[in-house]
């Protein structure tokens, strides 16, 4: 190894690491422990984005599945309750299992790099982010193997279609899994998000002040500072929903005096916030790429960034636009659809920096630009669907309609998850230290791009001639048939271009094959292509003192001055801190705390009385517990790091 | 490395080529015909056709903008792009924005929204407030008669999992599934559920509206019969059908029997211009998928037929009466009367073919009177009691609080099922011997206290019984 170690000797710290409370595996673990244990952003980041990729796969699944059915006129692939169950299950799954933990991959992975950071401000707090989103997909997944099996009460869960009242199967308990599945994923996203806002605010390198941040990191940001005001409505929610469903409560049982609007509301004020939380960090990948391979500096820098955080402002004020057909009165329709409208020109505005961006540049196209060009292009048919429905008479039609499905597909696969993929195909370089394979990838954005458009582009005309959403048949006679098979190619066609995509993203650590990248092999302009790819484990070996907004560019091509210096490494070299079981253990007990609570009936093994869900909540918050009091007492500890002079 | 920046160069040229002709052909061939049953570009009413003209200002809208950024993007990228590995290497001039472009842009959005945003107001209240009749202005702006709106329809509809409750308030009537409605006249459509959320979508007519658990919505729409009585043929041409053709009456089967005759049920376009298709459009549960509905159109002299015939049907006071051997008859006069001339005692109707004197009780042979119904009917009708149908499904009278839909006149419906299936005695018979197997889920299978044993479940192999069952059923007109 070229980096010298030493044990991290520090006074303060000192008797910590001797009375070792709970033994932590020491830095060069290997295999499962390794993986286990670390607190290693990047790491964490990989894990993310794996997890996320299988998610992916099993959502496109349950898509291909959903496609089928609806090949033809009262097909049947599935039943009625399996394909409610399919889309329920779909939709959850590309939001909170997809998306959000895709754009986190990112957000752990290249955030740090960007604003010149070792690591996260809690590195620990970051693990156990991840476990909890584990836990929730596990939890959600479960659903399907328990009385009812997966819920079926769509990702948005209307009440009172979510009471018991109205279970269409006796004790149904899939509503119950994806209440818990959410709370749990919503830990897992607000530890992260209050760990990203901690870090960008205080652990910038020198220098690096709140206006030379990449775009991307603006994105984290703002995204981050969206999640924490957003979920808290869902969470209150869903406590509400659990507590209707348990404890027989009135807040949405209209039988009883509750208000299925208060469920809208409280959804909405969450779910429109959420849309952007999907769509901003594509836009924060795509605001990296495009001056890449123009060379040249984004245009109006200070404008895009407004324009996100002003997108992020306004995503709190415009939720009732999904709720335009529920009989708010002409005020408060009129209100947010004016509301709505005026959302389009901070988006509007991006489009217009991003081809300004372009404008006098030398533009290269490969694979991250293509699906970077991709995704304006979607994106922009997206959001022109997205004004006609801020109509509300045009809505009137729209809503539950095929056309508010091609609307939002366009957003969020040709939106977000294009975005995406530019991300994946930009930064794997800077993961693996190899470039990925030009040809496939060209071929992956073609698969998609085509697939994508068979797919969606038919449904607004489908929706236009009365295809309802969320239904799992259609009647002879309506002329849906061509079209639905059209939707259906394509699905195929994107389902294998994506699969295509994910096998290269996985090999491309195992590929011996392909080229070496380099530390910068883009010419990229953000402080991540400084370093050596892959990027060793401290990231910095010296931090450095940022002098310009575009610093690995100006480096390059830049006047002198604004070439960035490095701090001297002290004598205490880099300061690493140590592996932990704590996370893991904590997440373990909040998993079985969540199925404790979630069960109503008593466990039994092989015929005979094991526990009941009260003593498995009560276990299952003791290791919870335990896992916190353990990780308070170990502390961070860590150990000592002396990279060589010239390493970076 | 110079041919593969080429070849990156030409393969994206060509994607974004082949794409822009597949959307091209989509649209094109999309747009062949638009009339499609329940379809929202086929506007046959005022507050459909608002809708639709604002739905299509936003889309020349956007395809002018769609054209204007995306034809600026392709021009960037064929006059920018790196034309050799060395002027990718190139290092073009690093200008970070231009304020008074993007206050331009930002300006130009906020115009073209506001071209949007007026007729969307407009739109707003036009959805939600039935025009005042005597504000002139506004009826001549709209081109309505004042008589329209005075002399509007109420109909208060619960949505129930899954079908549809419509209930005439003004008449005291009651139906399911079918809306009847005069095409002169504003409907003003009062929205109530009993379950869940449902939500009320007649595309040709009115657009949508959600049926909100606790809370009473509103919608209305008025049909223009112009623009009933004109229609497509097959080439996709205007031709105009006359009102016989169109809408011919509801109340004597007529409609049902125009509809039959003109067309397949698996036509892709609706030759009646009369009939509309509706559908709950808001998730509902299992069976969401198969709650629709239909919309029948009628001339005003036809509707109030209907609406007679109907209050004749669902009033207590015109139930035939038992025979009274103490009273004469008019000819015409039914009464019902207890005898064994369908080979088992029971309730049938007669109908005096002749003035009856006194104590000349119902017998064939005399010739004064004849059954009023087949055997069958009668027989179907005991059968409608004793296999427990008539515990859900309320028969000429109004049942409001009943759980199946209400059954008056059945035999003048076009449709089965909350509109899944035509009417006809095929269907019938499938859908008596197996509902479940039409549409899986469905309430009369699966309601409460249905279970193995009800007889409902056991009539798969009763071909007897399932006919005696459509005859009466059938026989309702």
């Amino acid at each position: 190894m070229a980096t010298e170690s030493i044990k991290y000797l520090s006074p303060d710290t000192d008797n910590k690491t001797e009375t070792k409370v709970f033994p932590r595996p020491d830095q060069h673990a290997k295999g499962i422990v390794n993986w286990l244990t670390t607190i290693d952003h990047k790491k964490i980041g990989i894990m993310y984005g794996v997890s996320a990729l299988f998610f992916l796969l099993l959502g496109g699944l349950e898509a291909l599945l959903i496609r089928s059915q609806l090949w033809s006129h009262n097909m049947e692939v599935l039943t009625n309750r399996e394909y409610n169950q399919m889309f329920t299950m779909h939709g959850t799954t590309m939001v909170f299992l997809v998306i959000m933990p895709l754009s986190a991959a990112f957000f752990n992975f290249i955030m740090p790099l960007q604003i010149g950071a070792r690591d996260v401000a809690f590195p620990r707090m970051n693990t156990l982010s991840l476990w909890c989103f584990i836990a929730g997909g596990i939890i959600l997944n479960l659903s399907w193997f328990f009385t009812g099996g997966s819920p079926a009460i769509g990702w948005f869960g209307y009440a009172p279609l979510t009471d018991n009242r109205f279970a269409e199967v006796l004790g149904d308990m899939g509503p119950d899994f994806w209440i818990f599945s959410l709370q749990v994923l919503g830990v897992a996203s607000l530890l992260a998000s209050f760990n990203f806002i901690t870090t960008i605010i205080n652990m910038r390198a020198p220098g690096m002040t709140m206006m030379r941040l990449p775009v991307f990191t603006w994105m984290t940001l703002i995204v981050s500072f969206l999640i924490i005001l957003a979920f808290p409505a869902i969470t209150i929610a869903l406590v509400e929903l659990m507590f209707d469903r348990t404890y027989d409560t009135n807040f949405y049982d209209f039988l009883e005096g509750g208000k299925p609007h208060l469920w809208q509301h409280l959804f909405w004020i969450f779910g429109h916030p959420e849309v952007y939380i999907l769509i901003l960090p594509a836009m924060g990948i795509v605001s990296e790429i495009i001056p890449v391979f123009s060379r040249k500096p984004l245009f109006g820098y200070g404008l895009i960034v407004f324009s996100g955080a002003i997108i992020g402002f306004m995503g709190f004020a415009v939720w009732s636009h999904h709720m335009f057909t529920t009989g708010m009165g002409i005020v408060a329709t009129s209100a947010f659809s004016i509301l709505t409208m005026l959302i389009a020109i901070p988006t509007g505005v991006k489009i217009f920096n991003w081809i300004g961006t372009m404008w006098g540049g030398r533009i290269r196209f490969e694979t991250p630009m293509l699906f970077a060009l991709g995704f304006i292009t979607m994106f922009m048919v997206g959001g022109f669907t997205g004004i006609m429905h801020s109509s509300v008479p045009i809505d009137a039609q729209h809503q539950d309609s095929y056309f508010v499905v091609a609307h939002f597909h366009y957003v969020l696969i040709g939106g977000a998850l294009f975005g995406l993929f530019a991300g994946f195909y930009f930064w794997i370089p800077k993961l693996t230290g190899k470039m990925l394979n030009e040809k496939l990838g060209k071929f992956v954005f073609t698969l998609m791009f085509i697939g994508f458009n068979l797919t969606f582009f038919p449904m607004h005309y489908l929706g236009m001639i009365g295809q309802p959403r969320r239904t799992h048949s259609y009647n002879e006679g309506h002329g849906f048939e061509t079209w639905n098979q059209i939707a259906t190619i394509g699905a195929f066609i994107l389902g294998i271009g994506i699969a295509i995509g994910i096998y290269q993203f996985i090999t491309a650590a195992f590929n011996k094959k392909l080229k070496s990248a380099g530390k910068n092999p883009w010419d990229a302009r953000t402080l991540e292509w400084t370093l050596s790819s892959p990027v060793k484990e401290y990231n910095f070996a010296r931090t450095p003192i940022i002098k310009s907004r575009d610093q690995a560019w100006e480096n390059s091509y830049g006047p002198k001055e604004n070439h960035s210096e490095k701090e001297p490494l002290g004598d205490h070299g880099v300061h690493m801190p140590d592996r932990s079981w704590c996370p893991l253990i904590t997440s373990i007990g909040l998993f079985i705390f969540v199925l404790g609570l979630l069960f109503r009936e008593s466990i039994e093994v092989s015929g005979s009385y094991f526990a009941t869900p009260y003593e498995v909540a009560i276990g299952g918050c003791s290791v919870f517990v335990l896992g916190i009091i353990l990780w308070a007492l170990e502390g961070p500890a860590g150990y000592h790091l002396f990279p060589k002079e010239n390493e970076e | 490395m110079n041919k593969e920046i080429i070849k990156f160069f030409k393969f994206s040229k060509g994607t974004i080529l082949t794409s822009i002709i597949c959307w091209f052909f989509i649209f094109l061939g999309g747009c062949s015909r638009i009339d499609h049953k329940q379809s929202a570009l086929d506007p046959k009413g005022l507050v459909s056709q608002n809708q639709y003209d604002i739905f299509m200002l936003s889309v020349w809208i956007t395809i002018f903008l769609f054209c204007a950024v995306g034809g600026c993007l392709l021009f960037v990228l064929w006059k920018y792009r790196a034309k050799s590995p060395e002027e990718a290497m190139e290092v073009p001039p690093q200008s970070h924005g231009n304020s008074k472009i993007e206050a331009f842009l930002i300006v130009a959005s906020t115009v073209i929204l506001i071209i949007l945003a007026i007729p969307t107001l407009q739109g707003v209240v036009l959805m939600n407030r039935v025009p005042d009749p005597n504000d002139s202005e506004t009826l001549n702006k709209l081109n309505l008669d004042k008589s329209s709106i005075e002399d509007a329809i109420t109909v208060n509809v619960t949505g129930k999992r899954f079908f549809w409750v419509f209930e005439y308030p003004q008449f005291g009537i009651v139906t399911a599934n079918e809306l009847v409605f005069p095409a002169s006249k504003a409907i003003r459509v009062n929205l109530r559920t009993e379950d869940v959320i449902h939500s009320f979508w007649l595309p040709k007519l009115a657009g949508k509206m959600d049926l909100m658990p606790g809370q009473e919505n509103f919608l209305w729409f008025i049909a223009d019969q112009e623009k009933i009585l004109s229609k497509m043929d097959s080439d996709g041409n205007p031709i105009k059908s006359s009102i016989e053709d169109a809408m011919p009456p509801v109340f004597n089967g007529k409609m049902r029997e125009k509809i039959f005759a003109k067309q397949k049920f698996t036509d892709e376009f609706e030759a009646v211009g009369g009939l509309f298709y509706g559908q709950c459009a808001e998730y509902c549960g299992n069976s969401h998928a198969y709650m629709s509905f239909r919309a029948l159109a009628q001339t005003d002299e036809d509707f109030e037929s209907w609406v007679k015939k109907y209050q004749d049907a669902q009033n207590p006071n015109l139930q035939p009466l038992e025979y009274d051997p103490e009273k004469e008859y008019q000819s015409g006069t039914v009464v019902s009367f207890q005898d064994d001339s369908t080979g088992e005692t029971l309730t049938r109707e007669y109908t005096a073919t002749k003035s009856v004197n006194k104590g000349q009780a119902p017998n064939l042979s005399q010739a004064a009177w004849k059954k009023t119904h087949s055997d069958d009917y009668e027989i179907g009708k005991k059968l409608f009691s004793s296999l427990q149908c008539v515990q859900c499904h309320a028969i000429n009278r109004t049942g409001l609080g009943s759980k199946g839909p209400n059954l008056t006149l059945f035999g003048i419906r076009t449709s089965l099922a909350a509109g899944w299936m035509r009417n006809d005695e095929e269907n019938l018979s499938q859908w008596l011997k197996n509902s479940n197997d039409v549409k899986f889920g469905n309430l009369m299978w699966n309601g409460e206290g249905v279970d193995d044993s009800h007889p409902l479940r056991n009539l798969e192999d009763d071909d007897e019984k399932v006919n005696q069952l459509i005859a009466y059923l059938l026989g309702l007109k």
